[in-house]
């Protein structure tokens, strides 16, 4: 019996929800499965439709994350198995070594002797790391992690010598936790949907075409081009753009739900490209554009009134190599009608949200078919493993989830 | 802002849903048919727009729809479809209900269209034409009825070509006058749905019948004769060689029935200008031909049948009861026939004499259904490859009005 609240997943959904929590004074444990807290909003560039930076958010749930004695977490860290009832859970959580100390958070001269490159995960593999790293420079918590690959190697004895005595450690292990709590937040959000899949967009085969999160990471000034939107073939900044919306999602044979949020980030990748080179053409091709709620229209308003951005009713469902490495995007305009080909020099899949319950379940949370969290009376979903949302909803329902875990351990209590 | 206001056809919709498009409210208008479809064109592309007027029950767009008929049923559309409405299927189930909407009786039509009611109609078949050899037997030839006596067996002796004729030609009378009516309908609705001109008086141009022939309906038989669009089919193009063994078939015992009914029915039973003609022996070429057309339609019958029953299985397609009734009943004209043939050459009378009456009735009813059923397809996606080389002549100024003559012919 516990009264204290775990919550799976330091996205932007289990910062709030674990925030809200202990600032009710309640004991949470956050757990969250990557070297740094902040999720996919840690990978935007902008929010829509406010057009600020993600550090507006995330800052101050870092802060009160770390000013609250209340908050016990754990990054680079999985949640093995959750069993029990409500009230009374018991977790088994494994944390995985970073083979750093917490001192670590430079490691300069360690990657000047590193040797080999991977492909960096943060930016969609658009550029290379090295095995020893900084995450992101937002990271929470800020410490450099080295890749369990170069431990004990030749490269990561190099590494280890270049580096100040005590910043790494190579006898760290795999640490096994086990807790009893009274409630589970689950917030595990989602992974972009694997682009290779849709076989008729060619996507992997073409190199300019590329998906709405690398236009993120390639828009932002902590990116692999310091801001600047390019096409991978050439490095140039493309003068045609073209946005295929609905890659995979409202698809049976894919993610048979809508996902929300691809329209809009789709609206403000063309704020993002409008303003990088004001003559950039851009063509949209969509079956509907969702943007629910007052806002959302006023943004789609504001951007379809530019000259340079156009709509085409049509879904993509054909793509062929054009010339110079562009790609033709064809589709039928069911307004206009008749087949169009549009040559862009940049292709851009709106690819959705697939809920990291499909991917990665975790033993003892009950998932649907599409694998969101099917919520129980102790096991609280919020954000995208509940259903697919933008940024402001997860909040809200990461709130509402804080609430809901407090109710389930004081019912028992009474 | 202009004010349309739309009648629905609620009977129309539900007629598609029922007859094998069940899943057409499903589509949301995503168009990705009318793109992965191998045969739809850049200018008019299909199936998107068929499962939307459909959907609205706007009965008589989709009746002057001419893509409707340049559909192969390849199947692409369906396997890719995000919803699952399988348009494949519901062009399909439209076809059916197009063949329905342009033949009269309708009766005929609800008839051939059930299972049930094709083997009624065998039966009542069997029963004309016993009728039919019964009269003739006791007022004219006077043989045994319904096994004559002769040996070997002649099947002239059952029934002479004479009331043959009677049954069918004044079958084929009427089959031709239904067609020609429902054609002509087809061809005026498809000429106002592509928007041809029209004159002065208001009326959509008509090919001159030797234009007709020569510029378009031989070059449209080359190309139905060739396959050349069944083949382009990505999903189901196994199913062109099937079909091509039932066109080829049909095509060859077409040619021997006429040469028979010439030689035999006109020249030698109806003016005696020749002795007797059948039966013909095992080596003459048109009974060589006969028997090869024969078993090219069983053979073409199966292919299809394996073929479309694996595309069912995967899910690539689905097969209402008209697609069997018709393969069902060619396999039938087919097997009674060569069955006779057989039992006729080993002399088993009881046999022989029975599957000929069948064989008879089989052929008759496959004849009297064709305005009326899936083997109406024959005719109006013919008309619909014709008529798609005119209207693309007319619209590019090429042809209609006068203007299909070449210039200076009239000097």
């Amino acid at each position: 019996m516990s009264n204290s609240i775990l919550v799976i997943g330091g996205g932007f959904s289990g910062l709030t929800a674990a925030v809200e929590a202990a600032e009710m004074g309640y004991q949470v444990y956050l757990v969250e499965k990557e070297n740094y807290m902040g999720g996919r909003v840690a990978q935007l560039n902008k929010y829509f439709p406010k057009l600020c930076p993600p550090t507006c958010g995330l800052e101050i749930n870092f802060k009160r994350v770390k000013t609250n004695p209340n908050i016990t977490f754990y990054s680079n860290a999985t949640v093995d198995a959750v069993a029990g009832s409500e009230g009374n859970y018991d977790v088994q959580i494994t944390v995985k070594p970073k083979f750093t100390t917490p001192q670590c958070t430079a490691a300069c001269k360690g990657k000047d002797v590193a040797t080999t490159e991977v492909p960096n995960e943060f930016n969609f593999g658009l550029d290379t790391r090295k095995p020893v790293y900084m995450p992101h420079p937002m990271s929470f918590p800020y410490q450099c992690v080295i890749d369990p690959s170069v431990v004990n190697t030749d490269e990561g004895k190099k590494i280890q010598e270049a580096l100040p005595a005590g910043h790494v450690d190579f006898t760290q292990t795999e640490e096994k936790i086990n807790l009893n709590v009274g409630a589970v937040i689950v917030a595990t959000g989602w992974k972009p949907y694997d682009a290779t899949k849709m076989d008729r967009l060619q996507y992997g085969k073409f190199p300019n075409i590329v998906t709405n999160m690398m236009i993120e990471r390639m828009a932002s000034p902590s990116g692999p081009s310091e801001g600047k939107i390019y096409r991978p073939s050439d490095k140039n900044p493309p003068k045609t753009v073209g946005f295929v919306q609905c890659a995979g999602s409202r698809d049976k044979d894919h993610l048979p739900y809508c996902s929300y949020i691809c329209c809009l980030a789709t609206l403000k990748q063309i704020t993002y490209l409008r303003e990088q080179s004001p003559d950039t053409e851009i063509v949209v091709f969509y079956i509907d554009i969702r943007s629910p709620g007052m806002k959302y229209e006023n943004f789609y308003k504001k951007v379809k009134a530019d000259p340079k951005v156009t709509f085409i009713k049509g879904k993509v469902a054909d793509v062929k190599e054009g010339s110079n490495g562009n790609v033709v995007l064809i589709a039928e305009d069911t307004i206009g009608g008749g087949k169009v080909e549009k040559e862009v020099e940049l292709a851009v899949l709106a690819t959705g949200m697939q809920p990291e319950g499909a991917l990665s379940p975790i033993t003892g949370i009950e998932y649907d078919t599409d694998g969101f969290v099917v919520p129980k009376a102790g096991i609280i979903p919020c954000g995208c493993s509940k259903r697919p949302v933008d940024v402001v909803s997860s909040a809200q329902s990461s709130t509402a989830a804080a609430l809901k875990a407090a109710q389930v351990i004081n019912r028992r209590a009474n | 802002m202009q004010t349309q206001s739309i009648q629905p056809d609620l009977s129309f919709i539900r007629n598609v849903m029922q007859s094998g498009g069940d899943t057409v409210k499903r589509c949301y208008q995503c168009a990705t048919c009318s793109v992965v479809c191998p045969l739809s064109t850049d200018e008019s592309p299909f199936p998107r727009k068929e499962m939307l007027w459909t959907q609205w029950g706007l009965a008589g767009k989709v009746a002057g729809d001419v893509d409707v008929w340049l559909c192969h049923q390849c199947g692409d559309c369906t396997t890719y479809c995000p919803r699952d409405a399988r348009p494949g299927d519901v062009l399909s189930a439209i076809r059916l209900n197009a063949i329905r909407y342009y033949a009269e009786p309708k009766f005929l039509a609800d008839m051939f269209s059930s299972p049930m009611g094709v083997i009624g109609a065998v039966f009542l078949g069997i029963i004309l034409v016993l009728a039919v050899a019964g009269v003739w037997a006791a007022l004219v030839s006077h043989h045994a009825f319904p096994f004559p006596e002769e040996t070997p067996i002649e099947f002239h002796n059952f029934m002479s070509v004479i009331p043959i004729d009677v049954l069918f030609l004044s079958t084929v009378v009427f089959v031709l006058y239904v067609l020609y009516n429902g054609v002509k309908n087809f061809w005026m609705d498809i000429s106002a749905g592509a928007n041809l001109p029209k004159s002065y008086s208001g009326t959509y141009p008509v090919p001159p019948i030797g234009t007709l022939v020569t510029g378009y309906i031989i070059p449209a038989v080359q190309e139905i004769i060739a396959h050349s669009r069944f083949k382009k089919c990505g999903q189901t193009a196994d199913r062109a060689t099937g079909h091509l063994y039932l066109v080829l078939s049909f095509i060859i015992l077409f040619i021997v029935t006429n040469f028979v009914f010439i030689a035999e029915d006109l020249f030698h039973a109806a003016l005696h200008i020749i002795g007797p003609v059948t039966p013909m022996p095992q080596w003459h070429p048109v009974k060589l031909a006969a028997n090869i057309g024969g078993i090219m339609l069983i053979v073409g019958v199966f292919m299809i049948k394996g073929v479309r029953d694996r595309l069912t299985e995967k899910g690539t397609l689905k097969s209402s009861d008209q697609d069997w009734i018709l393969i069902w009943l060619i396999f039938a004209v087919g097997a009674t026939g060569l069955g006779s043939e057989i039992f006729r050459l080993t002399q088993v009378k009881q046999l022989a004499y029975p599957v000929y009456i069948l064989h008879l009735a089989c052929v008759w009813v496959l004849f009297l259904s064709l305005p009326f059923s899936k083997f109406g397809h024959l005719v109006y996606r013919s008309t619909a490859y014709v008529f798609e080389k005119w209207a693309a002549d007319v619209k590019s100024g090429k042809a209609g009005f006068g203007l299909e003559k070449s210039v200076g012919s009239e000097h």
